[in-house]
């Protein structure tokens, strides 16, 4: 378990120095990072910005990791129990970021009912994180139902990857 | 008595102003007839939507304009109309090339048809007229006949800008409808919808049932979700992402105006107005969870008519307006619910199935129609509100969802992926008749059928 949450936080200081050569209009903390390398630039777009700018939702290439979700159901598995305490360690590292948590669905069933179970996806999340310590108010939550797939081929490899909680560093 | 002869020439009746289009539209209609809703008074039975047997010959409108500027105002009318009545699911139009009286070389009245080449090509119904453009103004006149009584069944004049020809065909058609199966049709009426078919987002458009005159409502590439109408079909109220929180809007499609309803931090979705149009039913998040509201006309909450930890949303009124159908997973699925509007515990309307969303009440009043799972997939269902007479009206024909009754009850407007992408479909209440209603490039999605135009 160290080993791999040192590998989080090493990716999450690689993803921060790509970051910082692109152009985010968002600042991102100016404070040193535990490795001493000088980081700046962490923000991140949700999936509607990144939908407007032709790019496609980002899955898991921030510093923060999509969980998933069985069909019609906003519970916690144990994997996403795990993906969420890592995640809660990053936040509890970078105290300054701010967390956009979206929820989403995979294409089947109706439109409303989605961005509903969407929002029970976000909310599920967040009150793991602020019970693994985390405080409420850095984290929001937005649902986009099944508006904004990762995969759009119509079968279960496809549908599993779009019911995500998907976190996004929205900065200081 | 000779009812349906009544003479030309009387006032000009004002119609009420369509609500879709700027002022141009001033439309004046003339009842020829004045005969009420009637039971079908023609030879032959009518079957119900799905049989396409009543067999109808619509013959193009003669130019009687004194240019002989060419025009295809004729062939335009009958078009629509026959498209209308196809929909419909009772006639079968019949095709034109076998039509042996030319429009232009005959007449339209009674004395002036030659029914045996009506009667000789298998017609029980005819739709004769002429039309008259003078400038912009056009004018109108079409007849219904029984063919075999050889007698006029209706007449109605119609006098408007040239645009509004589309109108005047789809009043005639549901004036035909009127006569022949003793209801009026839904066809003076527009469709609004979503549609990816001008890029990755979803936007709503409105449409006439022909598919012609098509808007575009929104243009903010985000997401925009869930357009309902207006009782007067003035306005649209939807859901859009434009300001990054799912916000309620009404957006007045004469002036293009448009005002934030509901920004409650979360979802604000699937609003509907109160058949009266005095409130507003809606689905808003309280702390991740959806929960059925009231509000008024400018988003003020006026009741809370669901507390419960579990999804509800997609309210669909009554018509008398006292109770509201929603959906649920409070039983651990989705399933459809009916609520009182002053209240009161939800009473639990469906029964099997694993999930049922997308609740729809029949303007008709008894019947509500859902979406539920199937094996996997989703079909249209009808039960009525005490939860009895079940009926599947889609099967084995893609994902089938959103459904939308017509304002006369008999007909649902619902987004199917039998072809391929999302598009638009019309059944009757039964399913015995479904024709597809949009074509082209992108999903559409979402539809409402507004009341009708006037």
């Amino acid at each position: 378990m160290g080993k791999r949450l040192q590998s989080v936080v090493l990716l999450g200081v690689v993803v921060a120095l790509v970051g910082a050569g692109c152009s985010s209009k968002k600042k991102g903390a100016g404070t040193a990072p535990p490795s001493g390398v000088t980081e700046q630039g962490l923000a991140t777009e949700g999936s509607l910005e990144q939908a407007r700018r032709g790019l496609p939702p980002s899955g898991d290439g921030g510093p923060l990791k999509d969980i998933h979700f069985a069909f019609d159901s906003y519970e916690l598995d144990e994997v996403g129990r795990n993906m969420l305490r890592t995640n809660a360690d990053w936040l509890k590292d970078h105290t300054d970021s701010k967390v956009e948590v979206e929820g989403h669905c995979d294409e089947r069933g109706t439109v409303e009912y989605n961005l509903a179970l969407g929002a029970k996806r976000a909310r599920a999340a967040k009150e793991y994180l602020v019970a693994l310590g985390i405080t409420a108010d850095r984290l929001t939550t937005i649902s986009y139902g099944e508006e904004l797939p990762l995969c759009h081929e119509h079968d279960e490899e496809c549908w599993q990857q779009n019911r995500r909680a998907h976190f996004v560093v929205l900065g200081e | 008595m000779n009812r349906f002869l009544a003479p030309l020439g009387q006032p000009f009746i004002r119609l009420a102003r369509g609500a879709w289009r700027p002022a141009t539209l001033a439309f004046l209609g003339l009842l020829l007839a004045t005969s009420g809703p009637a039971a079908a008074q023609v030879r032959g039975t009518i079957f119900g939507p799905g049989t396409r047997s009543y067999p109808v010959a619509i013959a193009p409108l003669k130019n009687l304009s004194d240019s002989s500027r060419a025009s295809d105002i004729g062939i335009r009318f009958a078009d629509i109309v026959g498209r209308d009545l196809t929909l419909a699911g009772y006639f079968k139009v019949l095709e034109r090339s076998a039509y042996i009286e030319k429009p232009e070389t005959s007449g339209y009245t009674t004395e002036t048809i030659n029914f045996d080449n009506w009667s000789v090509i298998g017609a029980l119904a005819l739709v004769k007229g002429g039309y008259q453009l003078d400038g912009d103004n056009l004018t109108v006149e079409v007849r219904l006949f029984d063919v075999y009584q050889r007698k006029q069944l209706t007449g109605r004049r119609y006098h408007g800008a040239a645009q509004d020809l589309r109108r005047m065909a789809h009043r005639f058609a549901d004036e035909i409808m009127n006569q022949l199966t003793g209801e009026r049709g839904p066809f003076d009426s527009r469709f609004a919808f979503a549609s990816t078919r001008d890029g990755r987002f979803k936007e709503l458009y409105t449409m006439s049932p022909d598919e012609g005159d098509l808007q575009q409502v929104t243009r903010n590439q985000t997401i925009n979700l869930s357009p309902a109408w207006s009782p007067d079909v003035r306005s649209l109220l939807y859901t859009s992402y434009k300001r990054g929180n799912p916000n309620l809007y009404v957006i007045d499609l004469l002036s293009g105006r448009e005002t934030l309803l509901s920004d409650r931090p979360g979802l604000n979705l699937g609003g509907k107005w109160s058949p009266d149009g005095s409130m507003i039913a809606a689905s808003v998040e309280d702390n991740g969870n959806a929960e059925i509201v009231l509000l008024d006309r400018n988003g003020k909450l006026l009741r809370r008519l669901t507390h419960n930890w579990a999804i509800d949303v997609s309210p669909s009124w009554s018509p008398d307006g006292r109770q509201v159908a929603f959906c649920s997973n409070r039983t651990g699925a989705p399933q459809i619910f009916v609520v009182g509007v002053d209240g009161g515990e939800a009473q639990r309307v469906t029964f099997s199935g694993t999930y049922n969303t997308s609740p729809a009440w029949s303007p008709k009043g008894t019947t509500i129609a859902y979406v539920g799972r199937v094996e996997g997939g989703f079909n249209l269902f009808t039960v009525r509100a005490d939860g009895s007479e079940i009926r599947q009206l889609t099967q084995d024909a893609g994902n089938n969802e959103d459904p939308s009754w017509a304002p006369d009850g008999r007909y649902l407007v619902f987004s199917s992926s039998r072809t391929g992408r999302k598009k638009l479909f019309i059944t009757d209440a039964a399913g015995m008749s479904q024709v597809q209603l949009t074509h082209g490039g992108g999903d559409d999605t979402s539809p409402a059928w507004s009341r009708w135009l006037e």
